[in-house]
């Protein structure tokens, strides 16, 4: 089986996102393999987040479509959500939870019951090193934590692609250390799809960068085969659009 | 119904487990055992009729203290992203808030039922106004809970929830005192539309279909709102 038969686990076309009158995704098409990490690169308001919330059903895009795991994201949302784990830019929690509360909580949403969700709690808890504070409240927890709080629930149930939008946010080195090599991690199991404005943080992680500004694709281009550094190429496609 | 059931445990207790769940029913029980022992050592009329109306009353303050923070708070704090990006449907969303608060509001309401049973074992009520005026009150609350639960759905602010659906509920509940002054047409609507109108029949010991029908469609008409609310983003 060469790559071009394995189905994507993302498929993109020509998404078109506008709020009220202004554009904040235009045309945007690209796919994910399984097994993936790409970046989603760009400036503050490029677009990142929003193609994010379209993927996860949260937002309906204008015009164009996308699939997860071949599942419409918009007439066949839910069943596109279950092969979804999504950590949100601010990390929302509920901060007067207990830590095992919320991920029993979570679970029990992605359809996880009694004993088949606690071994999915213990699991993720183990992967992500946080076993002392499973009985904390959330509102307790450090940043970093609640990052990997958020990034367990994500990750009960197997999802098939994690989103993760600016994940190193607020994180001081050691933490973006630690998330950069859980990223790397998981990419064995599932795809991954990250956004960052950091362009040494989407260098350092992802097999493939998308680049955007104003909404709109500038190119799709796999770090490996590129021969110039992710700073020249952005730097490049970004200062040719603005001439 | 696993999604469905993790989301009312959920509300429930955060709804149990903040302090303002337990100081609403303390007040509420305060106040109405307090006007409940007046009236009877005043009056000495095994009826509790008088306590229909005054529950009523508090239940257009009390539900929008209740209703305010949940769907507002959720999107004041982002985890409404949280909660729509896992595989959970609208629906279920508003459903299980509805069934939480109103789990309170009966609980609520259910603890008046102390008096009843003081009523029965010193006096001789009648009890088929007595069973009409709580199916009365369980009906107006639900209509409130989920008025309140649309307006919730529509704004990110509690306290401007909470004030729109104080609003609303009031003028709901004496629309019908601008009826003598409006065209006929217009009087009848008003009349069917006022929640006091609609509920006097249950607090006096008469049932009727249509003021059930009444406090079923509006209930079912909110929460397709605040359902129509949560889609639109």
């Amino acid at each position: 089986m060469t790559d071009s038969d394995v189905p994507p686990v993302v498929r993109v076309e020509h998404l078109t996102k506008y709020y009220g009158a202004r554009c904040a995704v235009s045309d945007v098409s690209f796919d994910m393999q399984p097994g993936e990490v790409m970046g989603l690169l760009g400036p503050n308001g490029s677009g990142k987040s929003t193609i994010l919330r379209i993927l996860t059903g949260y937002l309906q895009p204008t015009s164009g479509g996308a699939q997860v795991c071949g599942f419409d994201v918009v007439t066949q949302s839910l069943q596109a959500r279950r092969c979804v784990g999504y950590v949100p830019e601010d990390v929302p929690l509920y901060a007067q939870m207990r830590v095992h509360e919320f991920l029993t909580f979570m679970g029990r949403l992605r359809g996880l019951e009694g004993a088949a969700c606690a071994r999915a709690i213990d699991e993720v808890v183990e992967r992500l090193s946080f076993g002392p504070y499973r009985h904390q409240l959330i509102g307790k927890l450090s940043r970093g934590y609640r990052q990997r709080v958020a990034i367990a629930q994500a990750l009960l149930g197997r999802p098939k692609l994690l989103i993760l939008d600016e994940p190193t946010n607020g994180l001081d080195p050691r933490q973006i250390i630690e998330v950069r090599e859980l990223i790397l991690a998981l990419a064995s199991d599932m795809a991954v799809l990250v956004t960052s404005h950091i362009l040494v943080e989407v260098e350092r992680v992802a097999h493939r960068v998308a680049i955007l500004l104003d909404g709109r694709l500038l190119a799709v281009q796999a770090l490996a085969d590129s021969r110039m550094g992710l700073e020249e190429l952005f730097l490049a496609l970004t200062e040719g659009e603005k001439q | 119904m696993s999604s469905l059931s993790a989301l009312v445990d959920k509300e429930l207790r955060t709804l149990f487990q903040a302090p303002i769940a337990w100081i609403i029913i303390g007040v509420f029980l305060a106040l109405m055992g307090y006007s409940f022992t007046l009236t009877l050592f005043n009056n000495r009329y095994a009826t509790l009729v008088h306590i229909f109306f005054q529950v009523a009353g508090l239940l257009l303050l009390i539900v929008p203290i209740i209703t305010m923070r949940l769907l507002a708070e959720e999107r004041r704090a982002g985890t409404l992203e949280l909660l729509l990006t896992a595989p959970v449907k609208e629906i279920q969303l508003v459903l299980a808030k509805y069934l939480a608060s109103m789990a309170v509001v009966l609980l609520m309401i259910g603890l008046t039922a102390a008096y009843a049973v003081v009523l029965g074992l010193y006096g001789t009520p009648e009890w088929g106004p007595i069973y009409s005026g709580y199916l009365g009150l369980a009906l107006l609350a639900s209509t409130l809970v989920s008025l309140g639960l649309a307006v919730s759905a529509l704004t990110s602010n509690q306290v401007i929830a909470a004030i729109v659906t104080i609003g609303v509920s009031f003028l709901l509940w004496m629309v019908d005192t601008l009826a003598a002054m409006l065209p006929d047409a217009l009087e009848r609507v008003l009349i069917s539309l006022s929640l006091l109108a609609r509920f006097t029949p249950f607090a006096t010991g008469a049932m009727y279909a249509s003021d059930a029908g009444f406090f079923i469609s509006t209930t079912l008409l909110a929460l397709f709102i605040a359902m129509r609310a949560l889609a639109r983003r």
